[in-house]
């Protein structure tokens, strides 16, 4: 597997270490996951794979309640995983980064939930008071880097 | 000029966020008991606190990764989990004995029982995480947390025989009617009470909400090498009064006011009033760090968005998370359960809990990937293993000894 890294030849990336279990962020910086498990190209099944198949490639992120199962085994049902696609992936780092923005995302529906019916309804929710701007852009800038 | 303001004032903020409801209650139980013969766990405790919270702001200033993303990573998932249910679970009983704390003190000041102050503790909490800068809430619960000196001052006051505390402090395991099982127990207790997990996940996560960069790791380093050992000796200064007042008379401490009645005994009203405001600031600010805490190991295990650099709508289910653990803090305590009790349980159970925090900091700090140039030496790395072997030994002690003792009856 390799990224798209502009200055460096292929690297090569340990799917456990690398990607499972790291936080991903958005194109601002903003976390929107963990990835949970990875969705690989079709391989059939239970079928003797013939020798000069081309190996699988990760198609996509998958994030959701995929940590019961990885822990105790089985697999969740695929319609409740939510896929961040490959090719939106910018960087892969000590955080994975994206070069989409979060709400193009599914990925956070509970969050815009919470946000829309709970916290951004109570007064002052949705306040960035101007010295916490600079904190913020800050903060996001760093976001992992 | 700035910069000397800045440190005396990073230090000044350490030394009086040191102390928590965990520090005062059993530093108090142990010095009336044990006199001093258990300070050397406290120095012990103090030096790890310094070793592993200055290790955790420097992995947050470098790789902009704060500790329980670091321990998912590093652990997996299995462990992970493990890590937080304990880690969370153990972070709300501390959260609701500092509530138990404040609401003890203001008891105190105003003859209302503390029931009674416990939905206000809780509210202004939260009306703190809600709108307070993070600077100024940590510098106002800090300075205002020096009140807490009082107990060194009451402590000169009173006058002790010196060399009856100095020999306390050489005297080994236990003495006339303790047991030495009793001993050990305590000597866990006030390790597990000095280390609390809590305090590496908040410093972790502030250093990324304050946006810490490398150009501020020297800063910081001094914050913690100087203002957690004089932390400490204020935790020495509360046992030193207690083994000087209430041991001789085989007072047991089981409630705040005991823990001060040393003091008030030395300085009269004036420092009594003095350190109830140190009390009130000290458990406000651990309950301030505490739920934030609960908020940061939970979004930063699950990947959402968290820091009071957010607006909250930005960061809503780490803003609901805090407020139901407020809720949930305030519905413990409303069953009447004694909030010392709980301080006392929640130090003891912060020792088991502390192998699966510390260990990925170090693996972490060691992660040139993450950490480039500013990976751990080895003089450090050294030193941090022969604490996790301590650590190890403690958190493995901790529920037989509390067992065999009785909870230190």
């Amino acid at each position: 597997m390799s990224t798209a890294d502009d200055n460096q030849g292929p690297r090569y990336l340990d799917a456990h270490l690398h990607l499972l279990d790291r936080q991903v962020l958005d194109v601002h910086g903003v976390p929107v996951a963990v990835v949970d498990d990875l969705e690989l190209s079709e391989i059939s099944a239970g079928q003797e794979i013939p020798p000069d198949t081309p190996p699988p490639v990760i198609t996509a992120l998958l994030s959701g309640p995929a940590l019961a199962t990885r822990i105790f085994g089985g697999r969740p049902p695929e319609s409740r995983m939510m896929r961040t696609p490959w090719v939106a992936i910018r960087e892969i780092g000590v955080v994975i980064k994206l070069s989409v923005g979060r709400d193009t995302q599914d990925l956070s529906w509970t969050e815009r939930w919470v946000r829309d019916h709970v916290i951004g309804r109570i007064p002052g929710g949705r306040h960035t008071p101007k010295d916490e701007e600079s904190q913020q852009a800050k903060g996001n800038q760093r976001g992992g880097s | 000029m700035k910069r000397v303001f800045g440190l005396a004032l990073g230090i000044l903020t350490a030394i009086g966020g040191f102390v928590d409801i965990g520090d005062l209650v059993t530093n108090a139980v142990v010095g009336s008991r044990f006199g001093l013969s258990l300070a050397w766990t406290v120095a012990v405790g103090v030096l790890g606190i310094c070793i592993f919270a200055q290790m955790s702001g420097r992995v947050a200033a470098v790789s902009g990764r704060a500790t329980f993303e670091l321990i998912r990573e590093r652990l997996g998932p299995r462990l992970a989990v493990m890590n937080l249910g304990a880690s969370f679970l153990i972070n709300l009983m501390t959260l609701t004995a500092e509530i138990g704390g404040v609401a003890l003190a203001l008891q105190l000041v105003s003859s209302v029982n503390y029931l009674l102050w416990v939905p206000f503790a809780a509210i202004a909490i939260w009306l703190v995480i809600w709108r307070v800068k993070f600077k100024i809430m940590e510098n106002v619960a800090g300075l205002v947390g020096l009140c807490l000196i009082g107990f060194a001052v009451g402590l000169f006051l009173l006058g002790p025989d010196w060399g009856e505390l100095g020999r306390q402090l050489l005297q080994k395991a236990s003495t006339g009617t303790e047991k030495t099982s009793t001993y050990w127990f305590y000597a866990v207790a006030l390790f597990g009470a000095a280390m609390t997990p809590y305090e590496v996940f908040f410093f972790s996560s502030g250093a990324v909400e304050e946006g810490w960069t490398t150009k501020d790791l020297a800063e910081s380093r001094a914050n913690v090498l100087v203002g957690f050992p004089l932390g400490g000796l204020l935790s020495l200064a509360i046992a030193g009064c207690a083994a000087v007042v209430l041991l001789p008379e085989l007072i047991g401490v089981t409630a705040l006011s005991q823990v001060m009645l040393p003091v008030a005994m030395a300085g009269g009203k004036v420092l009594l009033a003095f350190i109830i405001l140190g009390v009130v600031a000290a458990t406000a600010g651990a309950a301030l760090e505490t739920t934030l805490s609960a908020g940061y190991t939970i979004a930063q295990f699950l990947g959402w968005p968290w820091g009071k650099f957010r607006p909250p709508a930005q960061a809503a289910r780490f803003h609901l998370l805090m407020i139901i653990c407020l809720l949930v803090g305030i519905g413990t305590l409303m069953t009447g359960v004694d909030p010392i009790q709980v301080t006392e349980f929640s130090v003891v159970f912060s020792a088991v809990a502390l192998p699966l925090t510390y260990l990925p900091i170090l693996i972490v700090a060691n992660d040139p990937q993450y950490m480039g140039e500013h990976v751990n030496g080895q003089v450090l790395n050294s030193v941090a293993l022969v604490y996790l072997v301590i650590i190890l030994a403690a958190a493995l002690a901790a529920i037989p000894l509390m067992i065999i003792t009785g909870n230190g009856q």
